[in-house]
C-alpha cells in the first residue's frame, strides 16, 4: 500500500512537473491583456485560462480580419493589442515590420516543438525567435460531392494520375455546366499549397536571406501537369469566396474542391442545402508511396511588440493553443475542426464522431490524418498580398485568353515577385536556388 | 464764439466719438457673436479637415517602414512620378471623364427636358423614380450590380442561354469599363437630370414663348435657346462629376469580388491598398497629394475655359 501511494505520489508530482514545464507560473503583477481574433467564441477558452491564471485577465476584441487595422496601428507606433491573430502566410510580413516580440523566455524551442511540431516553427518563428503559437490547421483537404461521384460512377482518387483520369471521365459523361475540379483565380496560398503538397516550395528564408526559385523542377512539374488540364478544359478556373461561388457549392455544380481543413465549417455555413452530400479525404498524391501534404491558411496567435506584458501574453498564447481544455473549447465553440498542437491527440476521441453534414463521416479523424501528412515547411515571403495580386492578375489574363499556356504563368509570376521584393527594398535576395 | 457754443461743439464731438465707439463695440460684439455661432463648425473644420490635410502633407515627406519614419523631402513624389502603376491607375478616371461624364450630362439634359414636357402628366413621379438610385449608398449599388452581372446568378443568364451564349462570361476584365459606365450612369443620371431641371424651370418663359411664336419646335427651343442658358449649371456639374470620376472607388471595389482587379485599378484603390494592404502610408499620402493637385488643375482648367468663353460672348 505504501509503495502504491509512493508511486502515485511520484506520478502525480511527475505529471505536475511535466505540466509545469509546458505552462510556467506567472511571476508578474495582476494584469489585463488584450487580443484581436476573428475566430468565433474564443471567450470559452479565455474563461478556462483565467481560472488557471487568476492574475491574468484577457480582453478579447473581434474586428473580423484586422490586417488593415493592425497595419495602421503598427505604422502609428502604438495601438496593437498584446496578442494578434495572423494567418501563417501573413506572419512573416508582420515579423518583418517589427510587429511581434520573441517569447522564447517563456516558451523555448524544445517545448514549442514538443507541443506544436517542428514544421510549425516555419509559421511562428524566424531566426530562432519564437513569436507566437499556431492555433488551427490549414492542412490541405479534398472535399468531394459523393452524390456526383455516385451518379457518374467515379471513385475517390488516391493519386494525381487517378485524379486526372477521373476528371476526364467526368467531363465526358456529365453535362457541360458541371465542373469536376475548379481552381481559384488568385488565392496565392492555394497555389503555393499545390507545390507544397508535391513536396516542393517556391521560396524560403535561411540565415538572413530570402531565397526565390519558382522555376524549380517540382514547381514546374506541378504547373505543367495542372496547366495541361486547364489548357485542355478538364479542370476549370473560377473566382472563389463570392456569393456566386458559394451558390455553386450549394447547388453542387463542382465535384471536388481542395481547401484547408477549416473549410469544413465554411461549407456548413455557406452551403447549408448541400448537407449530407459532401465527404472529405486526403488530397490526391503526386507520389502515393510517399504521401505528403501542405498547409493552406490556418492562423497563429502572436505576441506583439506593443505588448507591455509579454510574459502574460506568452503564457496565454501557449495555454490557449495547446492545453487540452482550451483545445476542446476551440473545437466545440469556435468550430475549428483540427488544431496544430500535438496535444490535440489527447482530446481527439472526445471531439471526433460522425458529422451529419458530411453524411455521418468522422471528419475530424480524416482531417487530423491530413494534418499529419504535412511534413515539410518553409517561411513565406513577407509580401503576401503582393504575391497574391501578381498571380491573380496573371491567371485572370490566362482566363481572358491573353496568356495561351497556363504553365507559362510560373516564370512570369517569379519575375513579378522578384521585382516586388526589390521594390520593397529587400537586398538580401538569392534567386535561382533554394537553401 | 461764446464759451457755450464751444462747449457744445466739443460736446457734439464727444458724442460722435461715443457713438462711433458704441458702434464699434456693437460691431465687435456682433463679430464675436458670429464667431461663437461658427465655433462648432470651425472647430470641426480645423480638426477634421485642416489638421488631416496638414498631417497628410507632412507624412508625404517621410519614408516609412513599419513604425519607423524618417524625413526624405520630396523623394516620395519623385518616385510616384516614375511609378507606372500610379499613372496606369488614371486610365479608368480618364475614361469616365471623357465618356461617362459628357454622356451622363447629355442624357440627363434630355431627361430634364422630358420632365419639363411631362410637367402636367406625372413628371414629378418620374423625377422621384429617377432620383431614387442616387439615394442608395455606392457600396450597396456595387453589391447589387455585382449580382446582376455575376455568372451564376445574373437575371440575364437565362436570356443569354436562350440566345446561345451559355458559355460567355458577363463579368470579365475587358467588360469592366462598360459595366462601370452602366452602374455609374444608373446611379447618378437621375440626380443630374434633377439639377438640370431645376435650372431649366428658372429660365424665364418669355425666351421660349417668343421662339415658339416664330414657329420653333419644342426640341429646337430646347437645344437652340435653353441649352446655352444652362451653361451656368453644366460647369459645376462637370466639375463635380470630374472629381467623382477621379476618385472612383466604391463600384470597382465591390466588383473585384467577382473579377480579379489590380490593386491600382483606380487611383483611389491604389492609395487605399498602398496604405492599408501594404502599410506604405507615407507613399499613399504623397499619392493623395498628387491626386488632389490633379483634381484641382482639372477643375481650374474647366472654370478658366468657361470664364473665357463667357467673356468672349
Amino acid at each position: 500500500m505504501k509503495r502504491f501511494l509512493l508511486v502515485t505520489l511520484i506520478l502525480i508530482l511527475g505529471i505536475s512537473c511535466f505540466a509545469a514545464d509546458y505552462y510556467p507560473k506567472y511571476s508578474g503583477k495582476s494584469t489585463t491583456i488584450t487580443m484581436w481574433a476573428w475566430t468565433s467564441n474564443e471567450n470559452y477558452s479565455i474563461e478556462e485560462f483565467e481560472k488557471v491564471y487568476p492574475n491574468i485577465k484577457v480582453k478579447w476584441e473581434n474586428f473580423d480580419v484586422h490586417y488593415e487595422k493592425a497595419q495602421t496601428a503598427l505604422s502609428a507606433g502604438s495601438g496593437l493589442p498584446d496578442v494578434l491573430m495572423v494567418e501563417y502566410s501573413f506572419a512573416p510580413q508582420f515579423m518583418d515590420l517589427g510587429a511581434f516580440q520573441p517569447i522564447n523566455k517563456w516558451l523555448d524551442e524544445k517545448t514549442f516543438v514538443e507541443l506544436y511540431g517542428e514544421a510549425a516553427l516555419g509559421w511562428c518563428a524566424a531566426d530562432g525567435q519564437i513569436y507566437g503559437t499556431p492555433q488551427d490547421s490549414g492542412a490541405l483537404t479534398m472535399f468531394y460531392r459523393k452524390d456526383l461521384f455516385d451518379q457518374y460512377g467515379l471513385t475517390v482518387p488516391k493519386s494525381m494520375d487517378e485524379f486526372i483520369e477521373q476528371a476526364k471521365k467526368f467531363k465526358q459523361v456529365a453535362p457541360s455546366n458541371l465542373k469536376y475540379y475548379a481552381a481559384p483565380i488568385g488565392n496565392v496560398q492555394w497555389w503555393i499549397a499545390q507545390v507544397w503538397k508535391a513536396g516542393g516550395k517556391l521560396y524560403d528564408y535561411h540565415d538572413g536571406k530570402w531565397y526565390i526559385h519558382f522555376t524549380n523542377p517540382v514547381a514546374k512539374e506541378v504547373f505543367a501537369t495542372l496547366g495541361k488540364c486547364f489548357d485542355e478544359g478538364i479542370f476549370d478556373l473560377e473566382m472563389w469566396w463570392n456569393a456566386d461561388w458559394f451558390n455553386s457549392l450549394n447547388q453542387g455544380t463542382t465535384a471536388v474542391v481542395e481547401n484547408g481543413a477549416w473549410f469544413a465549417e465554411w461549407l456548413k455555413y455557406n452551403a447549408p442545402e448541400s448537407e449530407g452530400k459532401w465527404r472529405v479525404g486526403i488530397p490526391p498524391q503526386w507520389n502515393p508511396a510517399k504521401p505528403t501534404n501542405a498547409m493552406l491558411g490556418g492562423s497563429g496567435f502572436y505576441v506583439t511588440s506593443h505588448s507591455k506584458n509579454p510574459e502574460a501574453a506568452a503564457l496565454f498564447v501557449n495555454w490557449l493553443n495547446s492545453h487540452p481544455t482550451s483545445l476542446k473549447c476551440l473545437h466545440k465553440y469556435s468550430n475549428l475542426p483540427v488544431m496544430v498542437s500535438s496535444r490535440y491527440e489527447e482530446v481527439l476521441d472526445e471531439v471526433s464522431g460522425p458529422d451529419a453534414f458530411f453524411g455521418g463521416q468522422n471528419i475530424v479523424e480524416s482531417l487530423w490524418e491530413a494534418h499529419h501528412l504535412v511534413n515539410t515547411t518553409f517561411i513565406t515571403l513577407p509580401i503576401s498580398s503582393n504575391m497574391d495580386e501578381s498571380l491573380s492578375l496573371l491567371i485572370q489574363q490566362y482566363v481572358d485568353g491573353k496568356i495561351k499556356r497556363f504553365a507559362d504563368i510560373l516564370p512570369m509570376w517569379e519575375k513579378e515577385v522578384i521585382n516586388t521584393m526589390k521594390e520593397f527594398g529587400y537586398t538580401n535576395l538569392v534567386t535561382g536556388k533554394l537553401p | 464764439m461764446g464759451y457755450d457754443t464751444m462747449n457744445k461743439k466739443t460736446n457734439v464731438k464727444m458724442d460722435q466719438v461715443m457713438i462711433k465707439k458704441k458702434k464699434r463695440n456693437k460691431k465687435a460684439v456682433a463679430t464675436i457673436k458670429a464667431y461663437l455661432f461658427l465655433a462648432p463648425f470651425l472647430l470641426l473644420f480645423a480638426t477634421m479637415v485642416i489638421y488631416p490635410i496638414a498631417l497628410g502633407v507632412k507624412l508625404s515627406l517621410y519614408g516609412q517602414r513599419g513604425a519607423r519614419m524618417w524625413y526624405i523631402g520630396f523623394q516620395n513624389f519623385a518616385t510616384i512620378l516614375q511609378d507606372p502603376k500610379f499613372w496606369e491607375s488614371l486610365r479608368i478616371p480618364l475614361f469616365l471623364l471623357l465618356v461617362q461624364v459628357p454622356l451622363m450630362i447629355f442624357i440627363a439634359t434630355l431627361i430634364a427636358f422630358s420632365y419639363e414636357r411631362l410637367e402636367k402628366h406625372g413628371g414629378s413621379i418620374f423625377r422621384f423614380i429617377y432620383y431614387l438610385p442616387y439615394t442608395i449608398p455606392g457600396i450597396v449599388t456595387g453589391i447589387i450590380w455585382s449580382y446582376i452581372f455575376s455568372d451564376g446568378m445574373s437575371p440575364f443568364r437565362p436570356v443569354l442561354d436562350l440566345l446561345g451564349y451559355s458559355g460567355t462570361k458577363i463579368l470579365t476584365r475587358p467588360h469592366l469599363p462598360a459595366i462601370l459606365l452602366v452602374i455609374i450612369l444608373w446611379a447618378f443620371t437621375g440626380y443630374t437630370a434633377f439639377v438640370i431641371y431645376s435650372a431649366l424651370i428658372s429660365i424665364p418663359k418669355e425666351f421660349s414663348e417668343q421662339a415658339q411664336l416664330d414657329g420653333a419646335t419644342f426640341w429646337q427651343v430646347a437645344f437652340k435657346i435653353k441649352v446655352p442658358l444652362l451653361k451656368g449649371v453644366f460647369i459645376p456639374l462637370f466639375i463635380f462629376n470630374a472629381i467623382g470620376a477621379i476618385q472612383v472607388f466604391n463600384e470597382p471595389w465591390m466588383l473585384k469580388e467577382l473579377v480579379v482587379l489590380p490593386s491600382n485599378y483606380t487611383p483611389a484603390m491604389y492609395i487605399y491598398n498602398a496604405a492599408f494592404a501594404q502599410g506604405r502610408f507615407t507613399y499613399a499620402s504623397a499619392m493623395g497629394m498628387i491626386l488632389a493637385v490633379l483634381t484641382f488643375l482639372i477643375s481650374f482648367g474647366v472654370l478658366r475655359s468657361a470664364a473665357k468663353q463667357m467673356l468672349t460672348e
